[in-house]
């Protein structure tokens, strides 16, 4: 098997089948067998025989979200439907009453993030609140924010413990934590064959998850693993979900597709701070618009040594790790 | 004979870029102070005008320039002087800070508030500078190398008042004004954005905690606690870095 001797694909697979004249006879065939397919699917998944009304709604439901366009090529009035839709389908799912908004980015506005290595104390309270603020798989346990216990003098996040379990802060370490850090030039988003991720114009990379088809490119293309897979649908206890959601952040994820950290887009996008800065105890999550020149953040910038993870790599990723 | 001249050299390149590498180690950023330093003080004409808000934040502060680090009598303060030179010590600076900062207001906080339901008339401080019967949850742990007693930071004369070594006082929601005497690098970063925290959003009004809001004004450091659970790598595919 040397590398040089040539292989025989099959049509389909090295091309030449698309470049093949088809006469209209074919063409007319192929295309009314691929509607006859479809209707055939439709009539299996459909509703006509469902026992309840309900569930009747949500075969039906189920079938229009399976079609839905993908999040940037709606029209308004399609992303009032879509919105209908979801809620509804939230309701006849989970019994949710949650509301999904689609607030489009402020102008002017692009998202900036510090964190404080030297006040980080290890405590965790913004992996709990990024827990019940994102709605995050409790069966899978997906945690967007990881915090690294490391020994003092050196970041060698290679040797660093994410995982500790003890009274912290541990003498001798300190504490630096990661999540998506909305590169400038996110590796990410290329990647995707399907365009199903993207970025915003206030800097958050975003993922329509109605159209990720679960291939994890993504995944494997960002250098910081801020990507989270739903290997099984997600499971949330209703009481604990939070019924405050906007389409491409924190509402119901399917299984098979990709979610991700979007700086509680949310909220921001309403001028509260994300949850994880808002839980933290010790303040050292400072969170701002970087085109504000009046913002803590750009304080920060100004004042502070700042380093990013990786910067070798010119993903620019918004977010900065400073020291007092 | 023709390696001394070299070793010469050596030793004095290495003793300079000792000297060197030390002062930019800790003055890198002060080592041109700009014109007309500053220092955070309420304006109180500020303060009155914008009295109280909403519940819970008491006051809209302005920070402005007025005046250098000075203590009583005009002197170079002595605290700020533990930095490397005289010149750098004093002339460590706020800038001149002109966002509006919303505290919250202290009151809510104190178990025991208001004072005057006990010290009515009374002295705040006993003249032996013991902590008295009433005030036995607090075990003093801060200041304790300077010799401080009560009086260091509370008013002697006035119960619900900080003192300040300028002899100016201070009401308790104020922290920072006491606090910002001897941390003047905190409360900078503090005035500035990069150290305390953020309440009620990150556009439009700024509101902050001050600094006895998180830090125990009696026992200040951080204490350990045990952390929210660890995430569990069976679940999720196991962690690379």
């Amino acid at each position: 098997m040397s590398a040089d001797r040539p292989v025989d694909l099959p049509e389909i697979l090295d091309g030449t089948l698309l470049q093949k004249p088809v006469d209209r006879r074919d063409a007319l065939g192929l295309l009314l067998g691929g509607v006859a397919a479809s209707v055939a699917a439709v009539g299996a998944c459909a509703p006509l025989n469902a026992a309840t009304p309900e569930e009747r709604e949500l075969k039906l439901l189920e079938w229009e979200e399976f079609t839905q366009k993908h999040y940037r090529r709606m029209t308004e009035e399609e992303r009032a439907e879509t919105i209908a839709r979801l809620e509804r389908l939230a309701k006849l799912r989970h019994n949710e009453d949650c509301t999904i908004a689609t607030t489009d980015a402020q102008p002017g506005v692009l998202f900036g993030y510090a964190f404080n290595v030297s006040k980080c104390k290890g405590y965790r309270r913004c992996v709990e609140a990024c827990i019940n603020e994102n709605n995050l798989d409790r069966h899978q346990d997906t945690q967007y924010i990881r915090i690294f216990e490391m020994e003092n003098g050196v970041v060698n996040l290679e040797e660093a413990d994410p995982t500790y379990q003890h009274e912290v802060p541990a003498e001798g370490h300190f504490y630096l934590g990661t999540q998506c850090f909305q590169c400038a030039n996110p590796p990410c988003v290329p990647v995707c064959p399907v365009g199903a991720t993207w970025q915003e114009p206030d800097g958050i990379v975003v993922i329509d998850y109605n159209w990720c088809v679960g291939c994890r490119a993504c995944m494997a293309a960002c250098p910081y693993w801020a990507r989270r897979f739903n290997w099984s649908a997600p499971e949330v206890p209703p009481e604990e979900v939070n019924p405050n959601q906007h389409y491409l952040g924190n509402r119901d994820r399917k299984k098979g597709c990709v979610e991700k950290c979007t700086f509680c887009i949310h909220r921001t996008r309403q001028g509260r701070l994300p949850a994880c800065a808002e839980a933290c105890p010790t303040g050292a999550r400072v969170f701002g618009n970087l085109l504000d020149p009046n913002s803590e953040i750009r304080w920060v910038l100004a004042h502070k040594q700042v380093f990013r993870l990786k910067e070798e790599l010119a993903t620019e990723p918004r977010f900065w790790y400073f020291s007092d | 004979m023709r390696r001394a001249p070299r070793a010469t050299t050596a030793i004095c390149l290495v003793a300079v870029a000792w000297l060197t590498s030390g002062c930019q180690r800790d003055y890198v950023r002060w080592d041109q102070p700009p014109p007309g330093t500053a220092v955070l003080q309420i304006d109180s004409a500020t303060a009155a005008s914008n009295a109280i808000l909403e519940p819970g934040v008491l006051a809209t502060v302005q920070a402005v320039p007025v005046k250098r680090w000075k203590g009583p009598g005009n002197q170079p303060f002595d605290v700020a002087l533990r930095s490397a030179t005289p010149e750098a010590g004093h002339s460590r600076v706020f800038g001149s800070i002109t966002l509006p900062i919303a505290l919250r207001s202290r009151a809510a906080a104190l178990s025991q508030y208001p004072c005057t339901s006990c010290h009515q008339g009374r002295k705040v401080v006993m003249a032996n500078q013991r902590i008295s019967d009433a005030h036995n949850n607090i075990k003093p742990v801060h200041p304790d190398q300077t010799g401080a007693v009560c009086s260091t930071c509370h008013s002697a004369d006035d119960v619900e008042l900080l003192a300040l070594k300028s002899g100016e006082r201070a009401t308790l929601d104020e922290s920072y004004r006491l606090c910002a005497q001897c941390h003047f690098e905190q409360a900078e970063a503090w005035a500035g954005g990069g150290h305390g925290k953020r309440l009620d959003g990150w556009e439009g009004r700024r509101v902050v905690m001050a600094c006895a809001d998180c830090h125990d004004p009696h026992n200040p450091a951080v204490q350990t606690r045990i952390p929210f659970r660890a995430p569990q790598l069976e679940r999720t595919g196991g962690y690379h870095p």
